[in-house]
């Protein structure tokens, strides 16, 4: 018995050692072009948004690669004119939303993969755990859309963030009702908060609830939720019970279309919806959902109605319809497109793929308002790597789509204010 | 022939046989001792020095399952969860050394009450439990809440529990914790106590009937898996430097665990180590040859071989080496 | 802590409550009749609902039927998969130890979850203009239709499910397999057949489940899971292996979870649920009306 055991034991621990000595290293990546590693959730619930974006990386590298002729960094000539004409490309990898993969593929990506910059991850968890490697190692990390404030917080040196946080985002949502009060002459007393309860929503709830007391709304309720729940007759049932002038949504998509959905049949009217982006903005809620939920409000960086203000966004959207099968460029691929043209204008100026230079040429970064897509005032790092140039604006579903309604001087519609009641509606 | 000779001779040659084997086995231990120890110095790439680290530390994870199911019986499908999130804050080594006890206490608390249930009810309970934490810890600003803990980044060092720039120490920290946890399995594998859990997995009423104190074994098989759990769990905090409950606690987590057990082959002293070894390295050479596709090959892949080995190899892979020394 | 709503909030919530237990009772039916059958838990049996979903919504997004109208379709869909999934896994773990059963299943629904990924991409998808939408009145508040008819439609299909095996000399052969599988043979039942059957209609309620479930609930690869957990508890609380148990359980647990949302809190609710589960189990192992 025990001599059986052994041996089974042995070969055991063969297979073990075997198995890990056998995995081949690939062939590092050649000289003449730059490597960026883009780290995206590919699979599990939120797989979409990671599809999308890197359909979004592509059209970047097509502008960036191919002569376009358009008025964006790199838009112009083939490849990175200052490294000779090197080529861009990108190694996208999944880490599944999990942090800890997250973590061994950035360094797998750096050691293996030799990228010279990383990019990613969506997720602010993962975007935690892989930046630590870069930050680590010395590599330039860009994230253009993790949206929890903490990020730019922790002093690194090597992580640059393109894209707004909670706070500006939240901040834009109260100083809109502030302006709205103003100019409708009304007043809104008190809010209500409902998230759901992974990082994302309950770093939202907190901006929210911390800005309230600031402005001097009342908060009547403070309702986090299990996310993919089965059901929200429960929450309704407390939002009805607070009764709140203002609500205020962090949800996933998911989410979003149970709300709208369970909103209808329960009647529960609430006279404004301001919601967290996230689920909100998703093409397919605005697709489907775009009538039921219509009048709700959500705050963006980015919308396809400034093409009036911005001639940029239609060719981009053309060129991101083409890859994605008809779906329109969103939020979160448009700031991934962004970001990512940010990070090799930064390499290109840096004339090399040496990281600190890099590194000094982000902190030198300042693409001008008119060669971004995003309503942004510019491209521009503080000492933190927080991108100082954002503004967020507010969109509200009018006839089945969004329209700009913040800042007013943005705007392309008046805001509908207040939301009519399910009985009176079609 | 005759009698009495030939079965002497028999035993004799069996003897020496197995002593032979044996001294082969122990050579073959060391060997393989060695070149885990040579390991990262052989091969110098980060990523397979960390892919190495992640086996050892679920092979360890699924052993300390497999002391309590795999020898006892009991499915405790969730109860990673009520471990690894004890370990917020605190110096490292001393979070380690608490953690262990406060493990052990949560561990009894909560099986006491439910080893009265059988089969799948007990099962259900697990998971129940482990949603129940992992919602109260999702809600509990305390320990982070659903935003997560951001250990502060130190310079390396081993009153720190951090080295980041060579992981060489974290490399020796897991492998030692993976061999300690061997050994105690080994150990009970062959004293009493290993033969009582034999017989409470085998058949419980029959185990009581002849005396055996079920639950007193039950809970101390709980005991022992709890704290090499929540010692593999401070070593993921140190090493990620980064827990929140979406990533430490969730069901998935603990099926992974009991997995790795499963495919190696359950109630056996090499097959977590097995499994982890297998399963670990093969679901990240699919998910990065295929994860970027976005079309989940790597899990599609996953799952059929899962099912696979359940319905061919029920008694795990390590069933699969065993069956050559077989007559 | 204790919030207490208005009445009407409470009422309404009530109801929504009962409507939801139902559809987690015929969920739950099918898991519960397999138990029963051959004691494997199916750990599939989520991703079986969203094949169920996504075969109602393909019906409708390619053909242009309604929900309503591709109940039977779907059921049928449902019921060869779960045949199948008898014979092609199941029937060779019959013997083996239960945590390979649990395995083999388990494997299954990743490779579903995946599989469906691989097939229709992970976008959320609903059945937009279905013919049953928006509110009703019952009791003098407002709940979904949809809900309200999904409901009704899985009470009738417990009851049919019931009459069949107690009533029809099929279900009675599926009933005494479920006793004594030895015994059964010895009568000249075909047990091999009972148990893939006994497959086939588990995996067909659940089947009608989902297509009333994509009346108003978002389809995508994970849905699953989100209602597997529930059913598993259901099929607990209840009783493995007790039909009526599940009927009972459904209907308390939809009751709870809007319950100790809205008294307690909604980040609690499946919590109350969870902790129903564990005190009932602790004063009752065998669950409410379970035998085993």
């Amino acid at each position: 018995m025990r001599r059986r055991a052994w041996c089974r034991g042995l070969l055991a621990s063969v297979v073990a050692v075997g198995a890990v000595l056998g995995l081949v290293s690939r062939p590092a990546a050649q000289t003449k072009e730059v490597v960026i590693g883009v780290l995206y959730p590919m699979t599990g619930p939120v797989a979409q948004v990671g599809i999308d974006s890197v359909n979004a990386l592509k059209v970047a590298l097509d502008i960036i690669n191919t002569d376009m002729n358009i008025n964006l960094p790199l838009g112009r000539g083939v490849g990175l004119p200052n490294l000779g004409g090197a080529k861009v490309r990108i190694v996208v990898v999944d880490h599944q939303g999990k942090p800890d993969i997250g973590l061994a593929e950035a360094e797998r990506l750096i050691t293996q993969e030799k990228v010279h910059a990383l990019f990613g991850a969506y997720f602010s968890s993962v975007t935690n755990t892989a930046s630590q490697v870069a930050e680590r190692m010395g590599i330039p990390f860009l994230n253009a859309e993790s949206s929890s404030p903490a990020l730019t917080e922790r002093g690194f040196k090597w992580f640059f963030r393109t894209s707004p946080h909670d706070g500006h985002f939240s901040v834009a949502m109260f100083d809109f009702m502030r302006d709205f009060e103003k100019k409708r002459g009304i007043k809104f007393k008190t809010v209500a908060i409902l998230n759901e309860d992974t990082q994302f929503g309950a770093d939202s709830a907190k901006v929210q609830d911390e800005l309230a007391k600031k402005y001097g709304y009342e908060v009547v309720a403070r309702i986090p939720f299990r996310t993919g729940t089965t059901s929200l007759d429960a929450e309704i049932g407390r939002l009805k019970t607070a009764n709140a002038d203002v609500v205020l949504p962090s949800l996933y998509t998911s989410d979003a279309i149970l709300l709208t959905r369970t909103a209808r049949n329960l009647d529960y009217n609430p006279k404004v919806i301001i919601a967290q982006n996230a689920g909100y903005t998703d093409p397919k809620f605005v697709a489907e959902m775009g009538k039921e939920a219509e009048g709700a409000i959500t705050r963006a960086p980015f919308a396809l109605d400034l093409a009036a203000k911005k001639p940029l966004i239609p060719v981009i959207n053309d060129m991101f319809k083409k890859l994605s099968g008809g779906r329109d460029i969103s939020d979160v691929p448009a700031r991934a497109f962004t970001g990512f043209l940010t990070l090799a204008d930064a390499i290109n100026r840096a004339r090399s793929t040496d990281p600190g230079a890099i590194q000094k040429a982000l902190r030198e970064t300042n693409i001008p308002a008119d060669q971004l897509i995003m309503p942004w005032t510019a491209v521009k790092f503080d000492e933190k790597g927080q991108n100082a140039g954002v503004r967020a604006i507010l969109q509200q579903l009018q006839g089945g789509s969004y329209h700009t309604v913040y800042p007013f001087e943005l705007a392309s519609k008046e805001p509908m204010y207040p939301l009519p009641a399910w009985s009176q509606r079609r | 022939m005759g009698t009495g000779e030939p079965v002497t001779a028999v035993k004799a040659q069996e003897g020496t046989r197995a002593s032979v084997r044996r001294v082969w086995g122990m050579g073959l231990l060391a060997v393989m001792l060695l070149a885990t120890l040579a390991f990262p110095w052989v091969d110098r790439l980060p990523y397979h020095r960390d892919l190495v680290i992640r086996v050892f530390l679920y092979a360890m994870l699924a052993q300390a399952w497999n002391i309590l199911a795999g020898y006892c019986g009991q499915i405790s499908l969730a109860y990673a969860s009520s471990v690894l999130q004890m370990r917020w804050g605190w110096n490292p080594w001393v979070g380690l050394g608490a953690g262990i006890p406060v493990a052990v206490a949560l561990s009894m608390a909560i099986g006491y009450p439910c080893f009265r249930l059988r089969g799948h009810y007990f099962a259900i309970a697990t998971i129940a439990i482990g949603e129940i934490v992992q919602t109260l810890a999702i809600n509990w600003d305390f320990i982070g809440g659903a935003r997560g803990l951001t250990l502060p980044f130190q310079k390396d060092s081993l009153l720190a529990f951090q080295f980041h720039t060579s992981k060489y120490p974290y490399y020796y920290i897991v492998l030692a914790l993976l061999i300690l946890c061997l050994l105690v399995s080994w150990r009970i594998e062959r004293t009493r106590l290993g033969y009582y859990f034999r017989a409470i997995r085998e058949d419980p009423e029959a185990a009581q009937s002849v005396g055996i104190p079920i639950t007193r074994y039950k809970l101390i098989a709980m005991a022992v898996s709890a704290a090499f759990v929540s010692a593999g769990g401070s070593f993921y905090a140190q090493y990620v430097l980064y827990l929140d409950p979406d990533s430490v606690l969730p069901l998935s987590l603990s099926i992974l665990i009991c997995l790795l057990a499963v495919v190696g082959g359950v109630g056996t002293l090499w097959g977590p180590l097995v499994g982890a070894a297998l399963l670990i390295p093969l679901s990240e050479f699919t998910r990065i040859q295929f994860g970027g596709t976005g079309r989940a090959v790597d899990l599609l892949i996953y799952g059929a071989l899962l099912t696979l080995v359940a319905v061919f190899q029920p008694a795990g892979l390590v069933g699969l080496l065993g069956r050559r020394g077989r007559p | 802590m204790l919030t207490i709503p208005p009445p009407d909030v409470l009422v309404q919530g009530i109801l929504s409550g009962i409507l939801m237990g139902f559809v987690y009772a015929l969920i739950a039916a099918g898991l519960s009749l397999i138990f029963g059958l051959m004691e494997i838990v199916n750990f599939a049996h989520g991703e079986f609902l969203m094949l169920a979903m996504y075969t109602t919504f393909w019906a409708y997004a390619l053909f242009g039927l309604d929900p309503l109208v591709s109940v039977p379709l779907s059921a049928g869909v449902l019921f060869l998969v779960g045949w199948l999934t008898y014979r092609g896994i199941i029937r060779r773990i019959l013997g083996g130890p239960m945590l390979a059963q649990i395995f083999a299943t388990f494997g299954l629904a990743i490779f579903l979850r995946a599989g469906a990924q691989f097939l229709w991409t992970p976008d959320f998808r609903q059945v937009t203009r279905a013919w049953v939408q928006g509110p009703v009145r019952m009791l003098g508040v407002s709940v979904g239709l949809p809900q309200a008819v999904a409901s009704v439609a899985c009470l009738v299909a417990f009851g049919a499910l019931y009459w069949f095996i107690t009533r029809t000399e099929t279900g009675v052969a599926l009933e005494a397999t479920a006793q004594d599988r030895q015994a059964a043979e010895l009568m000249g039942i075909n047990t091999e057949r009972m148990f893939a059957l006994g497959w086939g209609i588990g995996a067909a309620c659940v089947g009608i489940a989902g297509a009333f479930l994509a009346n108003f609930f978002y389809v995508f690869p994970h849905v699953g899971s989100l209602f597997a957990l529930i059913a598993y508890v259901t099929v607990a609380l209840g009783g493995f292996g007790s039909i009526p148990g599940s009927l009972v359980a459904g209907v308390i647990i939809g009751v709870i979870e809007v319950l100790g949302g809205l008294l307690i809190a909604p980040a609690f609710k499946y919590v109350a649920v969870f902790v129903l589960y564990l005190v009932v189990v602790l004063l009752r192992p065998q669950g409410l009306f379970g035998k085993f």
